[in-house]
């Protein structure tokens, strides 16, 4: 083509431009200068574009358009990302795809290169041709997000487990996409594969929990998230957190998990002034430890204390409730946008006051704290300076540890052991008011300002402790959180409350009626009475109640109704079985070394308890051939084990329903799977057993179910009433004792032990709320079994348990089980302990 | 007792040896009254029990007791097989002769020594049954076999220990022979005469390192409840200020004498080294 017949195409080009849009020509008009430099032929193939392109689709013609300056700024050619552009009309409804295109040309370009653009832009129309969604999904991602700062190799990281998938299994571009990202940049990218693999499996079983979990959404996905970031993990370890907080502080601190995930930034250790809070992952083990101590610390030397506050309310001239949660807020809005700066500064002065009396219980925590700190990397741009402001305040801390030292001025007020939280926030008005420190206004920033084992105070309502209350108070709920100025949200854990339907099921049953046992309520999960029918039934075996107010014995005043197990269920049976089959090979492997197999005595012994006449004869035959004989002439009697008679009684009341704050199942999970690992393990041993499971509605109906007696046999059906133990309604833990005692009876053993597996206090309906009445009923209980001669022991998950159960069984007559997954091995464990 | 003479290394001795004039006193710290107790004890001869923990220093008091009242002591440490023969005798082949030999319990019966009987409990019960008659009125010893009896010598004196832990559930003594006793509570000492037996046990010890040593067992003793069968004993602090002394870094001594031995859990483990890290961090 000629110069002249270039022109005229494209004069003509633009005419009809201007005949299809107006506003599209007079674009065209701008970008025309920056096009024209690159020559004639160029620049007909560009407005040629433009037409095509608008006449295919307005939008992606308006996007082209818009977008070629920008293009072509950073590329400094034309044509290539023209004919990529006109790509797009192959496929139909394309036109956001373009627009996503367009908008990245320029990131593309400036990131990635010629070469890495011509990639990218190839990987991207397949996914147009695969499907046009996933083609916009890819275009649209913004190509530093993609890459993850690594260049071409980054989206191919990305791409390659998607092309897979999309084969497979049909996922789409768009499911995966930003859920893939976030792992990439989380774990890294050799995360992705396993990620999506599990996520297509999850897929398969259910679109909508597939696609939850591709967003990053299901439970699911946090969980395998947090399983695979590297660091400390908390939740496996709260055992040993559990135990340095009672070491240092006394136990009477409750640890619960908060709902921290990794794209919620850096992991902090939280209070509300009645629990602790710990984030699933932490960087180490030093920071782990810190945290903890540091949280408990909070509670334990008064950031939580009701005047301190109220005082520092007051200071503040804001009102504070009388009752109730306390939000922090109130505290900090007046600051504005300078808030974070101001709670950086109040969070400073109020950790240094505490670390400083933590420092009195752990010897060496400030120096633990300060090497720590001094070990972190670089220090962030904007808040390294509160940072270091930090690490001056714990020096000058140590410093005050010594004998005759002089407290500086600045920090010194909170060096004193009579300093409250109010004293904090005085010293931190202060030091905000000489404005020497930057603003700061990112929460990234913010964050990084806290040295390890510190974090933002002021994360969730405060609940005020009265100051001889160290105590848990009754739970009533967890509050939702209320967003701090900068909108971080409230972490929410559920407590340890009882699952919605049980708690309903609780409550309708008290309505029901006196008497009611037989569970109309509508959840009974048909759990039959023999007693149901007919008014006029037994009401059961009487047994006496202890009433330590009176100091006397309430005759015929609790009755127990033995009943059988209705549920079975052989499929969660064989479940368990499967899933503790190397536990239950291990301890059948120990019981089978441990059993003396000696029937028969002893011959030919050294020593022994009478003579063994053939060894005798031997003997003195041979002495008098003129031999020096073997004087092994005596035998032995044989050892007899002793004997022993146990019952494995299972507390089967309401709260074993309940699921367990680490996840995994609910509680009622670990008992069965205990309980059939015992009756496992005493078919090898041996020895004689019985299995039951209490629970109770008033004095009136204790239930007690034998799911197994002594002298039968453990058959199918027993194992899968085992699988089908659920729990129900309270725990009159007396009752049951007395009448497993007395169950003994008819067993001839010497030896009898009475095992009972109990998971929190003994309570019922009518105890008249007050704790101490039952608790001491089955004091009594005890020690009437024990003069029966049956000794009882329990073995309970209540990690509160030291608070009640030595007044009840005695010291050395009952073990705590921090970790409720060991149930299931250390049950047979403790029994055979216990028989030696 | 360390005496001159007959503590030739590597010699056998008789299990009854009469004090002598020259005997060394062994090293004990009393913690409360037991002193007084255990006099008044003897001087009627009514048989003493000493329980408590391991390694808080009952066969210390024991010997030292022994030394003070300046009586022979005879000691059997008790186990699963112990049974009544290994404590009142039995006939041995010697030659072509059957001889009856002594037993322990016998021979300080007969020579009036002090019998002590350590951890009771594991013994069989039919060993339990020969000392009824010992720790009554009759103070007589039964010899079954040999269709004989004798009456205890009157300087003869039984101790008894008895370790409460919850292994004993099944297998306690029964009512009717623990109220035969005389009991002492024994329990971890004080703080500050934990410091006084580190140091006197032993000689070189810095006492910054004692009191570290002390605060540190005292603290580790709060684990018990997770899952220990028996706290920090004593004795552990006493091994691990020997460990010291004998060149090993604190941390690395404690591990080994403290946290090694008692629990093959790797939480509890960890819990202990923590607090010990917290005490001797550099």
């Amino acid at each position: 083509m000629t110069s002249t017949a270039r022109q005229t195409a494209i004069s003509s080009l633009l005419n009809e431009l201007k005949a299809a849009s107006f506003v599209a020509h007079r674009e065209v008009e701008q970008v025309l200068p920056v096009i024209q430099p690159h020559g004639e032929e160029v620049t007909l193939a560009w407005i040629d574009a433009c037409r095509r392109i608008f006449d295919f689709d307005r939008e992606a013609g308006k996007a082209f358009i818009r977008g070629s300056s920008e293009a072509e700024k950073i590329s400094e050619t034309v044509l290539p990302w023209t004919e990529q552009a006109l790509t797009f009309m192959r496929w139909r409804g394309s036109w956001r795809a373009l627009e996503g295109f367009m908008a990245n040309l320029p990131r593309a370009y400036g990131t990635l290169g010629h070469a890495g653009e011509r990639r990218w832009a190839a990987i991207g129309f397949m996914w147009c041709a695969r499907q046009i969604e996933s083609g916009s999904a890819f275009f649209g991602t913004p190509v530093l997000e993609l890459s993850g700062r690594q260049g071409i190799t980054g989206i191919e990281q990305l791409n390659t487990p998607a092309e897979e998938l999309f084969e497979s299994r049909k996922l789409l571009l768009g499911t995966y996409l930003s859920g893939a990202i976030r792992v990439r940049n989380l774990l890294g990218a050799q995360a992705i594969l396993p990620w999506a693999l599990r996520g297509a499996d999850i897929m398969q079983s259910g679109r909508i929990r597939g696609e939850a979990y591709f967003r990053l959404e299901s439970e699911e996905s946090l969980a395998l998230l947090l399983e695979h970031l590297p660091g400390y993990r908390l939740t496996d370890r709260n055992r040993l957190l559990g135990m340095l907080l009672d070491v240092w502080f006394g136990a009477g601190f409750d640890l619960k998990e908060s709902s921290w995930s990794p794209e919620k930034g850096r992991p902090f250790m939280e209070t509300d002034g009645r629990s602790l809070f710990f984030p699933a992952v932490m960087p180490n083990r030093d920071e782990a430890v810190l945290s903890v101590l540091h949280a408990a610390g909070h509670m334990r030397f008064g950031t939580f204390d009701r005047s301190s506050m109220k005082q520092m309310f007051a200071d503040a001239w804001v009102d504070f409730p009388a009752s109730g949660p306390v939000s922090w807020a109130p505290l900090f809005i007046r600051y504005g946008e300078d808030a974070l700066r101001f709670q950086l500064i109040f969070d400073l002065c109020e950790d240094l006051r505490v670390d400083f009396r933590i420092q009195h219980l752990v010897p060496n925590y400030l120096r633990r704290l300060l090497a720590t700190a001094r070990a972190t990397g670089t220090r962030h741009p904007e808040s390294g300076v509160y940072f270091d402001l930090a690490l001056a305040s714990i020096e000058e801390a140590l410093a005050a540890t010594h004998p005759n030292a002089v407290r500086g001025k600045r920090f010194g007020v909170l060096l004193d052991p009579s300093s409250t939280v109010a004293d904090a926030y005085r010293v931190a008005c202060t030091i905000y008011s000489n404005d020497e420190l930057p603003h700061i206004g990112d929460l990234e920033a913010f964050y990084a300002a806290y040295l390890p084992g510190r974090g933002p105070n002021a994360t969730r309502l405060a609940h005020p402790q009265e100051k001889k209350d160290q105590q848990q108070t009754e739970a009533q709920g967890e509050q939702q959180g209320e967003s701090q100025d900068q909108g971080e949200g409230e972490d929410q854990t559920a407590q340890n409350a009882e699952s919605g339907d049980q708690q309903d099921g609780g409550k309708r049953e008290e309505v029901a009626g006196y008497g009611d046992s037989s569970g109309t309520a509508a959840q009974a999960a048909g759990r039959q009475d023999a007693q149901q029918h007919g008014a006029s039934s037994d009401k059961g075996v009487p047994y006496p109640e202890w009433d330590y107010r009176e100091a006397r014995y309430k005759r015929n005043w609790s009755w127990v109704q033995e009943k059988k197990l209705s549920e079975a269920n052989l499929s969660e049976t064989h479940r368990l079985m499967k899933q503790y089959a190397d536990a239950l090979k291990r301890l059948k492997k120990a019981i089978q070394s441990q059993k003396p197999t000696r029937l028969a005595p002893r011959l030919r012994q050294m020593d022994g308890d009478d003579m063994d006449l053939n060894a005798v004869v031997s003997f003195i035959a041979e002495k008098k051939a003129g031999r020096s004989p073997n004087p092994a002439i005596y035998r032995r009697r044989e050892m007899r084990q002793r004997e022993v008679a146990v019952t494995l009684l299972a507390d089967m009341s309401t709260s074993i329903m309940q699921h367990l704050p680490e996840g995994g199942g609910r509680l009622v999970d670990r008992v069965r799977a205990g309980v059939l690992l015992f009756a496992e393990s005493m078919e090898e041993v041996g020895d004689n057993y019985s299995i039951a499971g209490f629970c109770s509605k008033y004095r009136d109906n204790v239930s007690y179910y034998t799911i197994k007696n002594f002298d039968e046999p453990l058959s199918e059906n027993i194992r899968s009433q085992i699988g089908g133990m659920s729990g129900r309604l309270a725990t009159r833990m007396g009752a049951a004792i007395r009448h497993a005692t007395a169950r003994f009876e008819a067993v001839t053993s010497r030896r009898r032990l009475l095992l009972i597996l109990s998971d929190g206090r003994p309570e019922d309906y009518d105890d008249g709320g007050d704790r101490r009445y039952l608790h001491e009923d089955t004091r009594m209980a005890v020690k009437e079994a024990v003069a029966k001669g049956v000794h009882p022991f329990c073995i309970t998950v209540d990690t509160m348990a030291n608070q009640y159960l030595p007044q009840i069984f005695g010291p050395g007559h009952y073990m705590v089980l921090d970790h409720i997954n060991t149930l299931p091995k250390k049950l047979p464990e403790i029994y055979f302990r216990l028989r030696r | 007792m360390k005496t001159a003479v007959n503590r030739i290394r590597g010699v056998e001795r008789d299990i009854v040896q009469m004090p002598q004039a020259d005997d060394i006193a062994p090293y004990y710290e009393p913690q409360g009254n037991e002193v007084a107790i255990f006099e008044a004890a003897f001087r009627k001869r009514l048989p003493v029990m000493l329980k408590g923990p391991t390694g808080c220093g009952k066969t210390r008091f024991l010997e030292y007791m022994a030394f003070q009242l300046k009586r022979p002591l005879v000691t059997v440490s008790c186990h699963e097989d112990l049974t009544s023969s290994d404590l009142v005798g039995r006939f041995l082949l010697e030659g072509s002769e059957t001889v009856w030999q002594d037993g322990p319990l016998t021979r300080a019966v007969k020579a009036g020594a002090i019998c002590y009987l350590d951890e009771i409990v594991e013994a069989r019960t039919d060993s339990t049954v020969v000392i009824h008659s010992l720790t009554d009125h009759r103070r007589r010893l039964t010899i079954e076999k040999k269709g004989q009896e004798i009456d205890a010598h009157e300087d003869f004196m039984l101790v008894i220990s008895y370790n409460p832990g919850y292994q004993t559930v099944l297998k306690d003594l029964k009512p009717s022979t623990k109220q035969r006793f005389i009991a002492i509570n024994f329990d971890f000492p004080a703080e500050d005469v934990e410091r006084k037996i580190l140091v006197n046990e032993v000689p070189g010890i810095p006492v910054e390192i004692a009191h570290q040593l002390v605060a540190a067992g005292r603290k580790s003793r709060l684990l018990k409840d997770h899952g220990l069968e028996e706290a920090t004993s004593t004795r552990a602090l006493v091994y691990a200020a020997n460990m010291i002394n004998a060149g090993l870094d604190p941390v690395t001594a404690c591990q080994v004498a403290m946290v090694n031995p008692i629990t093959d859990d790797i939480e509890l483990a960890e819990a202990m080294m923590e607090i010990v890290q917290a005490h001797f961090a550099a």
